[in-house]
This record gives C-alpha cells, structure tokens and sequence, in this order.
C-alpha cells in the first residue's frame, strides 16, 4: 500500500532544516501501524508526504501502485479525495458548518448531489455514534465528538487508507480510548489500513505495529500483534 | 463547476460571519454605482432638458445680419453701418442654392400688448415673413400661423407667444378673433403659439406677439428693412457650406465686403448643435470618469477585505485542500464569494439610485407637466448590472488566485 525508499526532506524556510534524511518504510494493505517519536523527530514531516499534503525533496513514494512524485495539483487533490482519509489532533472541523455538512464536505468535492451525500454523511454519523448530533455545530460538541465527526469525514468516501496525525493529543485519556477502539474496529472489520502518528506510547501500544522515527530515520521497528491479548492479561 | 445550494449557502454563511466588515465593504460598491446612476440620470435630464429647447426647430438652419464694417470697401470706410433689406432676402431666395427656405423677421419692443383690463408688460412685437413658419415651427396651440395672404395685405393680424397668451386669455379660452392692442393699434388674434426658445436673436418667443413682417415695416415706417435673414438648407447639404455664398450675395449690393465677417454677421444652429453636443459628450466622459472612480474605490476595497478574508481563512482552505479540494474549486468559491458580494451591493445601489432618479423625474417636469426623462436608461442600468458582476470577479481574482496557492498542508498549521 505504501512504499518509501531514501525520502529526504529539508525544510527551506528560514536556516534549512534537513527533518527526513533517508526513511525507508513500507506499510502493507491492512496494516494497523503507529508511528513513534519525540516531538519534533520528523512524525508529522512524514505524515504530510504519506498524505501528500506536502511533498518531498529525494527518494521516491508509490501510494496504492502509483509513484507519487510532481504529481499534479489537481491530481493530488483526487488522490487525497479517494485514497485517503485524514484524522488530525486538531480535528480541523469547519467552524460554520454543521456536523453532517462537514462529513459530507469530501463528497462534494466529488460532485456527489446534496442529497445523496447528506444521506451518506447521516449513515457515516450513525456508525459513530452522533446521528443526534448531525444538525450541531462543532463549537457545540466535546473533543471527543468532534474526533468522531471527523473519522466520520475521512470514511465517507471510502478510503484506501487512513492517516492519523495525533489523533487523541487533543482529547483526555477516556475518550481516546474510545478513538483508538473506533481505529482498532475500522482495522479489524473492515481490514482498513491505518497510520497512526504518536509521541505516546500508550497510543502506539493500541496498534500493530510501532515504527520509531528518531533524528530524521526509521528506527527499530515492533510488532505488536498481541496488545489486546496482553492488556487483557495485565488487566486481570 | 460545482455551484449548488451548499455552494450559495456557504457563500451567505462566509459573508455573513463578519457583518459589519461586509456590509463596510458592501457600502463601498454601493455607494459607487449609487453615484453613476444618479450622475448618468441626472445627465440624462438635463440633456433633455436643453435639447428640449431645441423642439421643432430645423438644425440645419442659420441667421444672417448686418453689422458694422470691419474693412473699407469700394470707397466705402470701415465701421459703417448698414441694413438688411427684403430685397436680400430675395438675392438669398434667387441666387443661393441648397437652402429648403429662406425667410426674414423683424422686432419693436416696448410696446406692451393690451387686452381689456390686462396688460403683458414683457411683450415685445415680431415680425414674421410668411415663411418663417418653416424655419421654425410655431407648435400651435390655437389658430393658425401668419400666412402670405396676411403678409401682401400688411393685414393687422396677430399670433401671440405662450406667456402673452396666458398674461390676456383665461385658461382654456380660445383667444382667435379677439382683438388685442398693441401700441394704440388693434391686432387680431390668429394664433397661439407655444414654439421653444432656440436660437434667439431677438427676444423670447413666449413673450412675442407675432404680426405680418410687413405690417410692422408699414407700422413703423421701415422701408424694406429687416432684421435678419433665416435660412434652412436642403437635406444633405450642410449650412455651413452655404453660409460663404450667402454673405456674398447680402454684401455686395451693400457694398461691404464679401469677406468680412464683422460686417455680415451669420450664425448658423449647426455649430451651436455641435457645441452642445461635444459639451454633452464631455460632461458624460467626466460623469464616467467620477462615477467609475468611486467605484473603483469601492471595488479596491472588496479586493482588499477578500484578501484579508482569504488570509484568514488559509487553514480552512487548507483543510478543504486536504480533504480532496480541487485548486479551481478554491478559486471558484473565492471569485463565487466576491461576485456575490459585488452585485448585491451594486445592485442595491442600482435600485435605489433608480429609485432616486424616478422620484426626481416626477418633481422636475416642464410647463406641460411632461418630465424629462431624469432617468438612467434600462441600456445604462443593463451594462452597469453587467458591470458590477464583472468588477467582482475582477475583485475576486487576486484573493482567489492567493487561495488557490494555499496549500494543503496548511490545515496542519494550528490557528
Ligand atoms: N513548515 C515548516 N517549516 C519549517 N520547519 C518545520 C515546518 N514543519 C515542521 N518543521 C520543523 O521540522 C521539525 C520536525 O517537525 P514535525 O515533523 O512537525 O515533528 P513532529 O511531528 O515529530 O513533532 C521540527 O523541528 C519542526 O520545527
Ligand atoms: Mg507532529
């Protein structure tokens, strides 16, 4: 699903700052992964290139097949629209409009007419839990709803893969578990591929596989198949 | 294009967040147009206003008169004075050709008409040659114009102007066969006439009383003399072209120059057309030029305040990228945003300027109560709608074209 070969990144504005000096990395179909590091390591700098958010100086990236180098403004904006889903620590909900209008924002974008993607939006709502909550403002919601509005967005137009920067930095500890078990159902359901960036690693303990970023390079890498097994154990 | 019901709900919801600051904006654009309207219908009025004054009155018409020599000639010294007589008026008939008509006219003033107890003291009596009916038209209200039956027989008849009719008659009367008295002599009344102040070399036409030219020679014992000679030309030809033979055939038999046009004075409603004209074609570039101007301001400042907006908004925008915003659909909903905006508010000033202009072209109306047409016309309030859409999406471009280069990884950036 996704192939990283000698990605290099350095920020130029300003003193240049070289933040990725050579990440290999491949993340399979299904995957469940986490990616560890301290603050400022380079988690986010790699995310945005995962989501083509940003792009890179060195290296090649092939998301789902395709090489995604000078790829077109109008093309990464499909790419990002079909293959991927984003959850961010922020949420980056849009403050005007409702809850069912930003979960059915990505299929407008589509050309999707506004009745079939609010009935869309509706269904990906009630999965989450928030088919009471669709005509409320985000201002109106807690974190933990607006994470959940959001998951809702990144899942309506059925992505490949979802890509998660700090999804629970914004939320107490309650409600991010329930966000990770909301991550933890979309994998083991629906096979969903997901990336999670985290410096905590009580989130990066909740997926599959941890991948440590440290000055810029791929650590070591854990897996960590067993966390539900272990937990329930240790909770016995 | 992706524009449906969320696109314009979206765009009233952006716009509407910051009230105060749109309707500022708003006001700008409003303001401007109000302002061209208002220029461009008042402009409209007072040209009809003065055109009106040229009612029925041929343009290719001119005036020629005597006077005094500006250069000797055949013995004669400069500074003399001299007359016209009708036997120029003749000359100008036989021996120029190109004119439609050619006529004369005369004046006394000072002799205020009377009718039983009423008197017009700004009276004053013309005399017409028969034919002046067809230089100017006399718009008759009552009657009948001087005819050439009147003239040969120096009858004492009379067509009187609007203001004379009005100081003698009451309302509604039919004046004609009445007897009115001018100067101790009794005139009878043929005619109203309400014809427009043109061309006026000697005096109001609504205060005139007009007799047979002839009678008024006779009268006060003028020979043959005249005031001046009017002439229309033939269609197709221009007075101006005609003006040198003219003074020719006036000049030479008085022995003043041909060449000298201080002795043989001419006019001609051409020029003053023209004059009128350009000057009309003048105050509609500044009007233009102000009203445009104002708008511009406005318009500079939606640019301004969009620019500002789009600022504001770069994570927004950058979260709409990220989520699978195409560039253009950024750039659409900007210049969508500043459309909006722009036509509102210029088509409120449109309207309400429309409003204005209605309300003074009912207050403004001439003696007949007929307006002037203080109005923009539909073709002028059609091109400034256009205008007003077209000046937003100018507007929009630069905040739009800042948008669409914002990029997607700016939704990462926390507020
Ligand atoms: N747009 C940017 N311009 C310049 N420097 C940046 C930018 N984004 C991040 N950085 C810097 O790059 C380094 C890595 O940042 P980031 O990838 O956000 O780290 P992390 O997500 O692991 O905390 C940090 O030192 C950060 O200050
Ligand atoms: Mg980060």
């Amino acid at each position: 699903m996704i192939h990283l070969t000698n990605i290099h990144k350095t920020y130029n504005n300003g003193a240049p700052l070289h933040v990725l000096k050579g990440i290999d990395l491949d993340i399979a179909k299904g995957e469940f992964v986490s990616i560890m590091g301290a603050s400022g390591s380079g988690k986010s700098t790699l995310l945005n290139i995962l989501g083509i958010l940003d792009n890179y100086d060195e290296g090649e990236y092939y998301l789902a097949g395709n090489l995604v180098r000078n790829l077109s403004e109008s093309k990464s904006a499909e790419f990002r629209n079909k293959l991927i889903g984003f959850i961010f620590q922020s949420f980056n909900l849009i403050s005007f409009k409702n809850a069912v209008e930003n979960v059915a924002l990505p299929l407008f974008y589509q050309g999707v007419s506004r009745k079939k993607r609010n009935i869309m939006a509706m269904e990906y709502l009630d999965k989450l839990g928030l088919k009471d909550w669709a005509q409320h403002m985000p201002s109106e919601m807690s974190g933990g709803q607006k994470q959940r509005v959001a998951i809702a967005r990144a899942l309506i137009t059925q992505p490949q893969i979802i890509l998660a920067d700090e999804p629970t930095g914004a939320l107490d500890s309650k409600t991010s578990v329930e966000v990770m078990d909301i991550l933890k159902t979309l994998h083991k359901d629906d096979n969903m591929t997901i990336v999670v960036v985290t410096h905590e690693s009580g989130v990066a303990n909740e997926t599959d596989k941890i991948i440590h970023i440290k000055d810029g390079l791929i650590g070591k890498i854990t897996e960590n198949y067993n966390h539900d097994f272990w937990k329930a154990a240790s909770s016995k | 294009m992706r524009i449906d019901r969320d696109t314009v709900e979206e765009i009233i919801k952006t716009i509407t967040q910051n009230k105060s600051r749109s309707l500022l904006t708003a006001f700008g654009v409003f303001w401007g147009i109000l302002m061209l309207v208002i220029l461009l219908g008042g402009g409209n009025g007072v040209q009809r206003m003065i055109w009106s004054n040229f009612d029925g009155f041929a343009t290719n018409s001119g005036f020629t008169w005597a006077g005094n020599t500006s250069v000797p000639y055949k013995g004669f010294k400069k500074g003399r004075a001299w007359d016209v007589t009708l036997d120029d008026l003749q000359n100008v008939r036989k021996n120029v050709s190109g004119l439609s008509h050619v006529s004369a006219a005369s004046a006394h003033w000072g002799t205020p008409p009377i009718y039983g107890e009423k008197k017009y003291s700004d009276g004053w009596l013309r005399g017409n040659e028969p034919e002046y009916q067809y230089i100017e038209d006399p718009q008759l209200v009552y009657g009948r114009s001087i005819n050439e039956i009147d003239y040969r027989e120096c009858r004492k008849v009379c067509v009187l102007g609007m203001n004379v009719y009005e100081a003698l008659f009451e309302k509604g009367e039919d004046p004609c066969g009445k007897r009115i008295q001018v100067d101790g002599i009794y005139y009878t009344v043929v005619g109203v006439s309400n014809v427009q102040e043109n061309i006026n070399l000697l005096g109001m036409n609504k205060d005139a009383v007009i007799i047979p030219l002839s009678t008024l020679q006779r009268t006060y014992n003028e020979g043959k003399v005249v005031y001046y000679i009017a002439y229309t030309a033939k269609p197709g030809v221009k007075v101006s072209d005609v003006e040198s033979k003219i003074r020719e055939v006036v000049a030479i038999p008085n022995y003043v120059s041909p060449d000298d046009k201080e002795g043989v004075r001419q006019i001609n409603a051409e020029e003053m057309f023209e004059m009128v004209d350009t000057l009309f074609g003048a105050i509609e570039v500044l009007i233009w030029l102000v009203g445009l101007g104002t708008l511009l301001a406005g318009i500079i400042g939606v640019s301004n305040i969009m620019m500002v907006t789009v600022k504001e908004r770069t994570v927004e925008i950058g979260i709409r990228r990220a989520i699978g915003a195409q560039p253009r659909d950024i750039l659409q909903q900007i210049l969508a945003e500043s459309i909006l905006l722009t036509s509102v508010a210029g088509m409120a000033g449109i309207s309400v300027g429309v409003g204005i202009m209605q309300i003074m072209d009912t207050q403004i109306v001439d003696d007949m109560g007929n307006s002037f047409g203080y109005q923009a016309t539909f073709g002028s309030v059609v091109s400034l709608t256009i205008l007003v859409i077209v000046l937003g999406a100018v507007a929009g471009l630069a905040p739009a074209m800042r948008a669409m280069a914002i990029k997607p990884v700016e939704a990462m950036h926390e507020d």
